[in-house]
């Protein structure tokens, strides 16, 4: 193309209608994605090959192949689009590009697996235009971003590019642009949101020959990069945009300001300037008005001080990047001593388009307060990173949901990380917040630039805030006291903390010095440095105290502070790796006592447990995670086949007290366990006729048999515990007879009864509770068991209870979740469990009423389907009524298994500290409870619970008890067992799970047998071998 | 004017006001640290903050303009806790061996602490440490800075050097020459301006006081001492008297007491300088207006900072200047020829030592260039604050020394060598003499003062009209001669610009390295009274109104020096002693070999290095929440007492059987 001077509309008109016509010459359209991830994901070859592939098949002429910016979805670039179809291709290399061309060119078949995978829908979707990720998105600065030829001038003109400019230089007063962009309510997106036309405005009416326009492209914050996209996928908005905006302000000079480590914005920049200039769209008399405008990039060094508008200027004027004291501010005073107006590449891209449409249009999207729409930038531990524009508003948890897709690897969310290493967090009861400047800055964070990292269970905040500061630290200038030294002594701090040598106050000492920080320092970098620490000491203060009272890092992550991260989130901290290395050198009876010097139901939990270990179980990364709790099933299992060959428990001379505990549930065994081991004389109330509680009550038997638990208990009883069957305090004793006898007491009754569900016919004959109906089946009871069995709830006992059910003769069992099924909290393995089974689960439904049939039994469920809605303070959707769906089932049982409830009714409820929830208060850092002498815990205290939370609860129990009666809280484990240190140095080999035998689903439907039959012990040594052994560190 | 409220209280300043200016004229004292009146408003050090209403933070006082209606809090409990803080911070990361630091008791810092009443920081973490940096005339320990910049200001913004510069960033920014480079090996001109505006032990001078008092306590040498014009204005200060005080009695009696055996005075040589540098002057004037080959402009060459300004800086210019020697080593040469021969001393054994206003000086004396006869002129340096330490040290107590005359016959001098102490006093002495020379009448100013060139301006000029001149100097008729005094080095880059251009319209020029002349040289007392520069120079012109004699030529002992020894100015010998020549170094000494360092220092590769800080090995340990400790010895132990006690009990259980069986076997026996 010649460089032939635009001048008028009718120039534009001329090569926009040239340029569209060009393109209808072609039949396809294929868009190769440029931008910096794809790039990094080496796009180049996809490219090529595709242009190779065009070629082979003859079809260069009916096919135009272009790279654009970023298409926004960098998780799984390299990317392309197909125009006209709008299909979208993924995570491409050169093989899968040159299929796609002979499919879908010549056979004009889409290749499915190729396309965009929506993790959270579960399956591919090939039209751009259905996928969530951009259906939910507005682009407004990002409109040209992915879609045109980034190179290409004539490309951004046929987009309606430059329009704007000639209206408003030719067509509008100055005033006439400020009072448009007034209107539109656009802000500067460059964190601070002053509003743009504000500023212009200032500008507009110093009085001063000169005047710059400077747009600060030097992005520094960690994971952002929408800036840059701009830059990269459609740098003539920019400039577009500058050109308004040194026209309103009446500077002649622009300076962009980009980062040295932008080294493909600045070539495109470069190269686009060029190309401005050259059409006379840069220079003398733009547009043949008064006007004239040029621009110049300067290249940033590198400082993250540098995006602050005064260090930003010295760093342009030659100078060290410092900040200054403001005012004078950069409109009076700024670049080289004259008014200066500063703007990020987003404001000004958001320029043409609101000059084009009016600022009217633009206001229309946005909020009340906030118009418009905001780029965004996720990153983290969410399915799809990249850059998404959303009007402004959107609820954050939308943003991370809708259209980031959720946390990857169906992890918990814990926080977002939003407006960079100087916002805050938005925490899961604050999802429903909208990304607004005000809204945010009510939950104490910034709309910043536009940073969202997402964070999930994993994320330990306290290192966090770590990470965040010691970027800050050495990102701070050192001009000011404040900043200079203060971050590195914060970061000190922190840095202690995480090494577990933090001491009580330093919290407080971080708080202090954060706000001085804040109060004191010269610079927006420093005033805002302790923000991250300042808003995690704040949501997450209990992680900062964990760390530093009980040098417990919770996420795993402080790794000076535990063995491996499977000891460290195991609630009871069993020596996983420790039994690994035991197991795999056919110890297994030192490793049987291994487990039980921290837990004293290995059989039990080797069967039940929720295995919390596993998830954080390094070899995830390798292949699966090691079956940490199948191991420790597999050595109980041997240690009670070979009982003579494992040493006794090693008791403790009597010390002459007594402990009574009540509830001989696997929390109150645990504690009196422990308890008689140091000598003292344990007294264990039971109201049932079997100990075991929960276990013994409300596990189905084909998940633990009653020999295992009969063989656990009756290893407590031989380290000296009294059981007490059929003894209930309240009936058989009195409360206060056992607080005359004992020197404590332990409340571990747990919450055994089930929580209504408040809807009419609940007391019909065929409604049985969960934990009632499995009760009775443990104790083989007679049930009249239904047909057509309906079980409500998501939880472990539902399943339990369908399960069951069937297995009682149900000819058919069918779950009703008022969720998603996903979103059950039941364990995964046990819902896969069930649906092999046949059984059936319907999602968002919930029960208004069961009906009666003619025999006065239950015949007939109505329900009510559901729909998400917003989040939760658990960070779930919440489950909303869909009004007037009301439809009915047949049914003739009915088990409702919500959730159960604690009850004492041994004690008067003023007499003691209870929640809300009915549970038991507890002082803090103890087990005791507001009354003196008397303890608590399982899942009286936590509401329902997993046993191992049980356990720990009663290990630390014992622990409170001894010290409470002058001991030193130290924990009788036996001998200690030397464990063999790890030699292997092989390479790892990727290698699955050795698989566990297991009844097939038909014979288990029918009976109660075990499920799950355990390990074949050479199958057991090599899976302990698979272990990495995270322990090991230099 | 603008209204604003201050503590409650109301007032009405200037706009363009600062709030601690406007603190001040309400009597409230805002504490600060980096802020330096006139000189250095930067707000690096936060402590200054002040509350004001309706600010989002703490305002720094030193820098926020006081607006209508502003109200202040300058002592809320807010403040006060933030100060204390930042205090504690600036703590945390400095060398705190005040006992002994040399700056103790006299250090800006510690004064904030006993202001701010804080007793302790509570922050214990990383501590910059670097390097002693030492060259011959300033020492940097930057373990001891507090980043006030006060130092980067002088450098840059008065003096034009551009030497000391923030390096680094966050907590690593360190003041230095670029690279690390020590301070000996660029072109620092030695000015030691940063050694006075330094609140902390910082910047100093570098140590000249040992060689002196060593060379005292050897019975073998002949101590000889002498002391700058600017000297006698300003030690006072140094024992409690105002600024500009005339002590020179005082001084001349503590430097005997001290020891030395003869007191001179470098105002001698100054008196001697403008018989030089006049005739010198004369000549290239004559040489320029017959046609010959003469640099024009000469420019004063007494300031020793100012010669290796433009040794680095104009290279090529250095005809310009004066080939005079400064004073004091003109001294130097004189006492070990001409005094040496006279009292029959050999100069080998001779030890002398020059008490300057200047640090430069001290770099001065080791150039190869201030050597006769294998000697070199001046064997130590001390600064004023140095001397007064010695004085303090030595248990003199100064304000009660009677007075005492100098030593001749190198110890007389005239009004005119007073003043060559401040800015624009060279140039006076020398016209004083000069147009006398070439007219025979007196300079026509009143009171001999060239009013023009007197003052703290950065840059004076004057124009002298010669009109009916002697005879020899007839070709001078009618001549304006064109002068110019700067002092500061920004102002004479101005002037050098202008040369170097070929566009300077000025035939002499006094350059003075400090701003002020040597009245506020580098080695000067730092003190803290805005006037303290007026009060001075006041000090020097009075002290040049006392004498009787107030112009060079008129010192009979000058006169007795040519007659007897240099026979007349800018003769052979006077050449061979009192002249000398420049060495080009280049900007970044790109010309020289030589580095000017003390031997005494470590190796140069090493000089100005960081040290390496061991961080904490942490990966080592163990994990922290470690499981309890399994007390197996307890645990063993008490397992033996159970096997004991059981084979007790199973030993009494067979002893009971035995018995029961005897019993049994004594019940079954029939009786």
């Amino acid at each position: 193309m010649t460089a032939e001077k635009i001048k008028t509309i009718a120039d534009l008109e001329d090569i926009r209608i040239k340029y569209n016509k060009d393109l209808s010459k072609y039949k396809y359209q294929i868009l190769v994605c440029a931008g910096a991830g794809c790039i990094s994901s080496n796009c180049a070859t996809v490219r090529d090959a595709v242009i190779d592939e065009v070629n082979k098949i003859g079809m260069q002429e009916k096919v135009k192949i272009y790279e654009t910016g970023c298409m926004g979805t960098c998780a799984v670039g390299p990317v392309m689009l197909i125009l006209p179809d709008r299909v979208f291709y993924t995570e491409l290399t050169e093989k899968k590009a040159r299929e796609i061309i002979h499919a879908h060119l010549i056979r004009n078949e889409i290749i499915q697996e190729y396309t965009f995978f929506d993790e959270s829908l579960k399956k591919h979707v090939p039209e751009m235009d259905d996928i969530n990720f951009f259906r939910k998105q507005i682009r407004i600065a990002l409109r040209n971003c992915g879609l045109i030829e980034y190179g290409s001038i004539q490309a951004y003109i046929a987009n309606g590019g430059y329009f704007a400019a000639y209206k408003a230089l030719r067509e509008m007063s100055q005033l006439d642009v400020i009072g448009e962009v007034k209107k539109s309510g656009l802000k500067g997106r460059g964190g601070a949101g002053f509003p743009a036309g504000v500023k212009w405005e200032a500008g507009y009416k110093q009085n001063s020959e000169e005047k710059y326009l400077v747009c600060n492209a030097d992005e520094g914050d960690p994971g952002a990069f929408m800036d840059r996209s701009i830059i990269e996928g459609d740098p003539h908005t920019v400039i577009e945009g500058m050109i308004i905006a040194g026209y309103a302000i009446g500077a002649n000079m622009g300076y962009i300001y980009i980062r040295a480590e932008y080294p493909i914005a600045v070539e495109r920049m470069k190269a686009a300037l060029e190309e401005a200039r050259k059409c006379g769209l840069l220079g003398e008399r733009i547009f043949d008005s008064d006007f004239s405008f040029d621009m110049e990039i300067r290249i940033g060094a590198g400082a993250f001080v540098c995006g602050e508008e005064t260090a930003l200027m010295a760093s342009i004027e030659g100078h060290r990047g410092e900040p200054r004291q403001k005012p004078p501010f950069p409109f009076q005073q700024g670049l080289f001593g004259k008014p200066t107006i500063i703007n990020n590449i987003e404001t000004f891209a958001n320029v043409p388009p609101i000059l084009m449409n009016g600022g009217e249009w633009y206001a229309k999207f946005g909020t009340d307060v906030s118009k418009g729409t905001k780029v965004f930038a996720l990153a983290g531990d969410v399915i799809n990173t990249g850059i998404v524009e959303v009007p402004i508003g959107m609820p954050v948890g939308d943003i991370i949901f809708e259209i980031g897709g959720g946390v990857r690897e169906k992890k918990k969310f814990k926080a977002a990380q939003i407006g960079g290493p100087s916002g805050g967090c938005v925490m899961m009861e604050n999802l429903n917040v909208p990304a607004e400047y005000e809204s945010l800055k009510k939950i104490d964070t910034i709309m910043g630039s536009g940073g969202l990292i997402v964070m999930n269970e994993d994320t330990c905040m306290v290192d966090t805030a770590r990470f965040f500061l010691d970027f800050i630290k050495d990102e701070s200038c050192g001009k000011c006291v404040a900043c200079r030294v203060g971050t590195k002594r914060m970061l000190e701090i922190l840095e202690r903390i995480t090494r577990g040598e933090g001491e009580v106050g330093d919290v407080e000492l971080l708080i202090e010095l954060g706000e001085t920080i804040k109060e004191t320092a010269m610079c927006g970098l420093g005033q805002t440095a302790p923000n991250p620490v300042l808003s995690t000491i704040k949501y997450f203060r209990e992680e900062y105290d964990e760390h530093i009272k009980n040098k417990y890092c919770r996420a795993g992550v402080c790794s000076d502070l535990f063995i491996s991260p499977c000891e460290n989130t195991c609630p009871a901290n069993v020596n996983v790796p420790g039994y690994m290395a035991l197991v795999a050198s056919g110890r297994f009876i030192d490793a049987y006592n291994l487990i039980r010097q921290e837990n004293p139901f290995p059989a039990i939990c080797g069967r039940i447990c929720t295995r919390p270990c596993e998830k954080k179980c390094r070899r995830r990364t390798v292949d699966e995670a090691i079956a940490i709790c199948d191991l420790k099933r597999f050595v109980a299992d041997y240690a009670m086949q070979n009982e003579k060959a494992y040493t006794r428990d090693i008791v403790f001379p009597k010390n002459g007290k007594s402990i009574a505990v009540i509830g001989a549930g696997a929390s109150g065994l645990t504690c009196a366990y422990y308890l008689a081991k140091i000598g003292y004389d344990v007294d264990v109330y039971e109201s049932n006729d079997t100990a075991g509680g929960v276990l013994a009550y409300g596990i189905p038997e084909y998940r633990l048999p009653k020999d295992v638990l009969a063989h656990e208990v009756k290893l407590v009883e031989q380290a000296g515990v009294k059981i007490l069957l059929g003894k209930e305090v309240g009936r058989d004793i009195t409360f206060k007879e056992l607080k005359a006898t004992y020197d404590a007491i332990y409340i571990a009754t747990g919450t055994n009864l089930p929580q209504k569900i408040n809807v009419p016919g609940e007391t019909l004959p065929g409604v049985l509770h969960g934990i009632e109906f499995l009760k009775l089946a443990n104790m083989h009871k007679n049930i009249d068991i239904g047909a057509n069995v309906m079980v409500i709830g998501g939880g472990n006992t539902a399943i339990d209870s369908a399960r069951t059910a069937l297995r009682l003769g149900a000819k058919k069992v069918t779950i009703l979740y008022r969720r998603t099924a996903d979103a059950m909290p039941a364990l995964e393995q046990e819902v896969h469990e069930a649906m092999e089974e046949g059984i059936e689960v319907v999602e968002l439904v919930a029960p208004v009423r069961f009906i009666a049939g003619a025999n006065g039994r239950v015949n007939k469920i109505e329900c009510v389907k559901m729909r998400l809605g917003d989040f939760d303070a658990s960070g779930r959707r919440r489950s909303v009524l869909v009004e007037d769906s009301n439809f009915t089932l047949d049914t003739d049982m009915i088990i409702p298994a919500v959730s159960q409830y604690a009850d004492f009714p041994f004690i008067g409820k003023d007499e003691i500290g209870v929640t809300p929830w009915g549970t038991l208060v507890l002082q803090e850092d103890m087990q005791m409870t507001t009354m003196e002498g008397v303890f608590a815990g399982g899942d009286v205290v936590r509401g329902p619970d997993e046993v191992i939370r049980a356990i720990a609860d009663g290990k630390q129990a014992a622990i409170s008890i001894d010290k409470y009666l002058g001991g030193t809280g130290r924990l009788n484990k036996g001998e200690a067992i030397k464990v063999p240190e790890h030699t292997d140095e092989d390479e790892i080999i990727a290698h699955n799970r050795f698989p566990l035998e297991m009844l097939n689903a038909e014979t288990r439907k029918n009976s109660f047998e075990e499920v799950i039959k355990g390990y074949h012990k050479l199958n057991a040594m090599a899976e302990a071998m698979r272990c990495l052994h995270c322990e090991r560190r230099q | 004017m603008v209204n604003i409220t201050i503590n409650g209280n109301r007032i009405s300043v200037p706009e363009d006001t600062t709030i601690m200016e406007a603190a001040k004229s309400m009597n409230i004292h805002i504490p600060n640290l980096c802020y330096l009146e006139n000189v250095h408003q930067f707000g690096s050090c936060r402590i200054c903050v002040v509350e004001v209403e309706g600010a989002k933070t703490l305002q720094a006082s030193c820098l926020a303009k006081v607006y209508e209606g502003m109200v202040v809090d300058t002592n809320s409990p807010k403040v006060r806790k933030a100060r204390r803080v930042l205090y504690e911070l600036l703590l945390s990361d400095h060398a705190k061996n005040c006992l002994s630091c040399k700056r103790n008791q006299s250090c800006e810092l510690q004064e904030l602490g006993k202001t701010l009443g804080v007793e302790e920081t509570r922050f214990n973490g990383e501590h910059s440490e670097y390097n002693l940096d030492t060259s011959v005339s300033i020492t940097r320990d930057m373990s001891k800075c507090v980043l006030c910049r006060r130092c980067v200001t002088i450098c840059n913004e008065v003096q034009g050097t551009g030497v000391l510069n923030a390096q680094n960033r966050g907590f690593e920014t360190v003041i230095g020459p670029a690279m690390d480079l020590p301070v000996g090996n660029v072109n620092c001109v030695f000015c030691g301006q940063c050694t006075v505006v330094c609140p902390v032990g910082a910047l100093k001078e570098t140590d000249g006081t040992k060689k002196v008092w060593d060379a005292l306590g050897d019975p073998n040498k002949r101590c000889i001492v002498q002391v700058a014009p600017a000297i006698r204005v300003a030690i006072g200060e140094e024992f409690g008297f105002e600024p500009g005080s005339q002590v020179t009695g005082k001084l001349a009696q503590s430097l005997k007491t001290m020891g030395f055996d003869d007191v001179f005075d470098t105002d001698f040589t100054a008196d001697l300088t403008i018989m030089e540098e006049g005739t010198e002057f004369l000549t290239r004037v004559k040489a320029a207006l017959t046609g010959e080959n003469a640099s024009l402009p000469m420019i004063t060459s007494c300031s020793p900072g100012w010669i290796k300004y433009i040794e680095h800086t104009y290279p090529d210019l250095l005809d310009h200047l004066s080939t005079c020697k400064s004073p004091h080593t003109m001294l130097g040469a004189l006492t070990k020829t001409y005094y040496a021969e006279k009292i029959s001393v050999d100069p080998k054994d001779m030890f002398v030592v020059s008490v300057m206003p200047c640090t430069a000086k001290k770099f001065e004396v080791n150039r190869n260039e201030m050597k006769n006869n294998g000697l070199a002129n001046v064997d130590a340096v001390v600064t004023t604050r140095e001397l007064a330490q010695m004085i303090l040290e030595a248990g003199i107590d100064f304000k009660s020394l009677p007075d005492r005359e100098f030593d001749n016959p190198l110890g007389m001098s005239t009004g005119a060598a007073d003043i060559f102490g401040v800015t624009g006093g060279v140039m006076e002495a020398a016209l004083r003499t000069v147009y006398e020379l070439v007219t025979g009448r007196e300079l026509p100013f009143e009171g001999l003062h060239v009013t023009p060139i007197v003052g703290l301006e950065r840059i004076k000029e004057a124009d002298i009209k010669i009109e009916d001149p002697l005879p020899e100097y007839k070709f001078l008729d009618g001549v304006v001669v064109k002068i110019a005094v700067t002092s500061g080095l920004a102002g004479a880059k101005i002037l050098m610009e202008q040369i170097a251009k070929g566009e300077s319209p000025y035939h002499f020029i006094e350059v003075m390295g400090c701003p002020g002349g040597c009245i506020t040289g580098g080695g000067q007392p730092r003190s803290k009274d805005p006037d303290v520069r007026m009060k001075r120079l006041k000090g020097i012109y009075s002290e040049d109104e006392s004498k009787t004699l107030r112009k060079s030529h008129d010192n009979p002992y000058v006169t007795k020096l040519y007659t007897e020894f240099l026979e007349h100015p800018n003769s052979h010998i006077a050449h061979k002693l009192l002249h000398t020549h420049y060495t080009k170094r280049g900007k970044s000494n790109e010309f020289v070999e030589i580095k000017y360092l003390l031997d005494e220092v470590m190796p140069m590769s090493e000089q100005g290095k960081k040290v390496e800080i061991k961080k904490k090995e942490s990966s080592q340990k163990p994990a922290k929440r470690i499981h309890e400790d399994l007390e197996s010895v307890r645990v063993l132990s008490l397992q033996a007492e159970v096997n004991r006690l059981k084979k007790e009990l199973s030993d009494s259980m067979e002893t009971i059987d035995i018995l029961k069986e005897v019993m049994s076997d004594l019940s079954k026996k029939p009786s």
